[in-house]
């Protein structure tokens, strides 16, 4: 049996995240010496997102096309869809890209 | 038909027939559903950023009107990405090395499925353990913002 690409890829992108996310929660986290509050003010969020701008633009595309392609798996198995399949696709497509787009825009814009 | 045969679909509906490895795969896709739409709200939040001081303010300030809503909602988005995180990793153990799955042999009665064996129970075991743990951290991080616990 042929392996599937895009399952390959959810272990790849799954793998980074454990890195990347690890890290973006540890920037939250009581370990920084801050509270709840204090993790989500104005100027420690645009520092944060700015200098390590490059690891949350991986987060961004990974945590994206993780996400959403599983969202997708759970729709098909859920559903069923048949030949109706490609209406999700192409949803999960447009909407991936909207998120992409608004991410990027984020990241770029500060 | 033998009335044992027609309780099939109420039997998968059953959580408590559920053995190890089913009870692991489905808070998986409980927890990754739960990721995906907390994803795009966190993306359209992040974007307020861009607003400048004043707008991320009066978003976080709408947020906080939630409340102890906003808390269990966070609460429960943490406990979901530590779980899907750590079992992922066991996934990843498990589909894409082969590790944890014991020798292959042939199904002997009474049968026992073979990818659950003493590698895969304890793995299971001790990510509940650690998430548990960490969970109930974050649930005292977070209970610290609203001054109930002292940090």
């Amino acid at each position: 049996m042929k392996e599937s690409w895009t399952m390959l890829l959810m272990y790849a992108l799954g793998l980074i995240m454990i890195f990347v996310l690890t890290f973006h929660l540890l920037l939250v986290s009581p370990l920084t010496g801050r509270t709840f509050a204090e993790a989500l003010s104005y100027n420690y969020v645009l520092h944060n997102l700015t200098y390590y701008q490059i690891i949350f633009g991986i987060l961004l595309y990974a945590a994206t096309i993780h996400g959403l392609n599983g969202l997708r798996i759970v729709l098909i198995e859920w559903l069923h869809p048949g030949r109706f399949q490609w209406i999700i696709n192409a949803v999960i497509v447009v909407l991936m890209a909207m998120l992409l787009a608004l991410g990027t825009y984020t990241l770029i814009a500060l | 038909m033998n009335k044992r045969f027609k309780s099939g679909l109420l039997t998968s509906l059953n959580p408590t027939r559920y053995n190890l490895e089913r009870w692991s795969y489905t808070l998986h896709r409980i927890t990754g559903v739960i990721l995906a739409l907390f994803l795009i709200a966190h993306i359209f939040e992040i974007y307020h950023v861009t607003l400048g001081i004043a707008g991320w303010d009066q978003t976080m300030a709408e947020l906080s009107n939630l409340g102890v809503i906003e808390l269990i909602g966070m609460w429960i988005i943490a406990g979901s990405a530590l779980y899907h995180g750590a079992n992922g990793l066991r996934l990843i153990l498990n589909e894409v090395f082969g590790l944890l799955l014991g020798k292959p042999r042939l199904p002997e009665y009474p049968y026992s499925p073979l990818s659950l064996g003493r590698n895969q129970k304890i793995a299971i075991y001790v990510i509940t353990l650690i998430v548990v743990a960490l969970w109930i951290w974050a649930g005292l991080y977070l209970l610290a913002g609203l001054g109930i616990v002292r940090w």
